[in-house]
């Protein structure tokens, strides 16, 4: 940090190379055998970039010069030849870079028989998504093909964001790394703040529910119902806290050096459908699949075609009829997105059936809305009224919940005998018993119980302030109070942090996705 | 711009396109709305949307959801 802050003012325009190396040693760091994935995935976004462009600029020219003999007819067929031959040049860099993310995530279950992956490349994921993001900008000429290797390398491998996202657009973001910074009092507090926020979620709060996680999932078929349920509930705080403070810290650091990375979490708990949930949680890897794979999907003509065909049928005139042709299709393509979003996080049956139950959810709330909408009218429940709010927000939060037991347990059969046993298994001794041997004391679970509520009532602070940040409301206290959120930030790190030997702090959830 | 209005009003009868700035930014147009959108454009007007063009500022208001219905007609 200092060396990019004190870097001569006369080379200000190759400040972007202390964070290109600050990313590479702690790229470096993390493992050396990682570094030829990243360099490869960098070296074929590179080039790939620069051909589209190439292919680009010439066709560009050539319907310049030859504006005059080309009929209307003729230009449609040349740009039709010109789309195809980038479209094969876009394909040709997916194939190989999703290949390898694809091969690594699935080749030990496939051919060499046993769980996991093959082998966990820092970053793959989050890197592979966005440089293949940046290309499908290039092809779309959205973006212009960046012609620096080396600033490209830095777009790859921004440190602060190559654990886990989030996953930047090279539109907003590029520009950010390569501009100079001059430091920034106000910004550098803010940053601070924001890793402390951070780190007190992660390590003050989802490493210690961690502990109890782990412990039932080693031993996951000998537990009962209740205990089965505490843990689900659990993991749901949990992977929000490891998560979202993972991406606090990441945001934290970024800002500092005067770059903002796009916001991952909006409240999602609060969410009042499925989709909305979709829309507030992991934000930007939602983005990505909208952008990039819904879109396409849903605009092909393929699509588009079937609605137009049920929709000259004879069952398209009737008013069902009308809302299927009008939506099938596009809810479709969600479901494919949100299977594709399943199979992402690992060879396993289980996720097979998260993104199929994720999907498959998103996919009967829009077709069967006009049933729902006329369920309500009849029985006079208004939509808005704030006691049927509340009703979908916890109605969507028990069904983010059936999602999460596929998390939670080890395989798909698990996954099944948990929904089991939840259901017919409550017993509230047994489950007592069970849940104080996890390895977290009384004193501990109150303190996590306190740390639910208060991390509610932030969010409700949040929710009801959406326009700021609680860190800008503070910058306007006094003095006095600042520094004395900042002690107790430190203190509670400190004090409620979960350290010792065998524990990784910078272990993440995500990071392994 | 008046056919673009029609268009919108069907697909969502409860939103008023003349005054809303925001549709996509302000969360009031969602993904199922923008494609069935897409499509009815495309239809009527003989115009190819792309997934280039699903930028927000193309379809926060209806302004300039017809700017860029205008624009695809001259290409």
């Amino acid at each position: 940090m200092l060396v990019y802050f004190l870097f001569p003012k006369k080379w200000q325009q190759y400040k972007w190379t202390v964070l290109l190396a600050a990313s590479y040693v702690f790229y470096l760091w993390a493992g050396v055998q990682y570094v030829g994935f990243i360099l490869f995935t960098t070296l074929s976004t590179f080039l790939d970039a620069l051909w589209m462009d190439k292919v680009t600029r010439s066709s560009k020219d050539y319907l310049r010069v030859h504006k005059a003999e080309l009929s209307r007819e003729d230009k449609k067929k040349y740009k039709e030849r010109v789309k195809r031959k980038k479209k094969l040049i876009l394909a040709l860099a997916l194939v190989l870079n999703f290949g390898i993310l694809a091969f690594l995530k699935y080749a030990k279950v496939l051919f060499l028989g046993g769980t996991g992956d093959l082998l966990l490349v820092l970053g793959i994921s989050f890197y592979t998504f966005q440089s293949m993001g940046y290309l499908i900008d290039v092809y779309r000429d959205t973006v212009p093909a960046q012609r620096n290797f080396f600033k490209l390398a830095l777009f790859v491998s921004f440190f602060p964001q190559i654990v886990q996202g989030p996953i930047g657009i090279y539109s907003s973001l590029a520009e950010q790394l390569y501009t100079p910074h001059d430091f920034d009092y106000d910004r550098f507090t803010d940053g601070f703040l924001l890793i402390l926020w951070g780190l007190f979620k992660k390590m003050a709060i989802a490493d210690h529910a961690y502990i109890a996680i782990n412990a039932v999932t080693e031993h996951y078929q000998a537990y009962g119902g209740t205990t089965l349920l505490f843990t689900v509930l659990l993991y749901a705080f949990q992977l929000y806290m490891d998560f979202s403070g993972g991406i606090d810290i990441s945001r934290g650091v970024a800002r500092i050096f005067g770059i903002d990375l796009m916001e991952n979490f909006r409240r999602p708990y609060f969410s009042k459908d499925i989709s909305e949930y979709w829309r507030r949680w992991h934000i930007s890897l939602g983005n990505w699949f909208k952008n990039y794979l819904f879109y396409p999907l849903a605009m092909s003509d393929a699509f588009l075609n079937v609605s137009k065909k049920i929709k000259k049928s004879k069952f398209g005139s009737t008013a069902a009829g009308s809302h299927i042709a009008k939506v099938l299709p596009t809810s479709f393509a969600s479901f494919i997105v949100f299977f594709m979003v399943g199979i992402w996080h690992g060879a396993n049956w289980k996720y097979v059936a998260f993104g199929v139950y994720n999907g498959g959810i998103i996919m009967l709330a829009v077709l069967l809305k006009p049933v729902f909408d006329g369920t309500l009218k009849r029985l006079h429940i208004n939509r808005d009224s704030a006691p049927y709010t509340v009703f979908r927000i916890i109605r969507t939060f028990m069904l983010v919940l059936v999602g999460y037991v596929f998390d939670v347990a080890p395989t798909f059969n698990e996954a099944m005998m948990t929904f089991r046993l939840i259901f017919t298994d409550q017993n509230f001794k047994v489950g007592y018993g069970e849940i104080s041997e996890l390895g977290l004391n009384e004193l501990t679970m109150l303190y996590l119980a306190a740390c639910v509520v208060f991390i509610f009532i932030i969010s409700v602070i949040q929710e009801r302030h959406s326009d700021t940040t609680i860190r800008a409301m503070l910058s306007k206290k006094p003095t006095i109070v600042r520094w004395g959120v900042v002690y107790i930030g430190i203190m509670a790190i400190l004090v409620f942090g979960v350290y010792g030997s065998g524990f990784n702090a910078a272990d993440f959830v995500y990071a392994q996705f | 711009m008046e056919k673009v209005l029609e268009i919108l009003e069907e697909l969502r009868p409860d939103v008023d396109f003349e005054s809303e700035t925001s549709l996509v930014d302000g969360g009031v147009l969602d993904s199922f709305d923008i494609v069935a959108l897409v499509g009815e454009l495309n239809d009527e007007f003989d115009i190819e949307i792309k997934p280039s063009d699903l930028v927000p500022a193309n379809f926060n208001s209806a302004q300039a959801i017809s700017a860029l219905v205008e624009k695809l007609m001259d290409e």
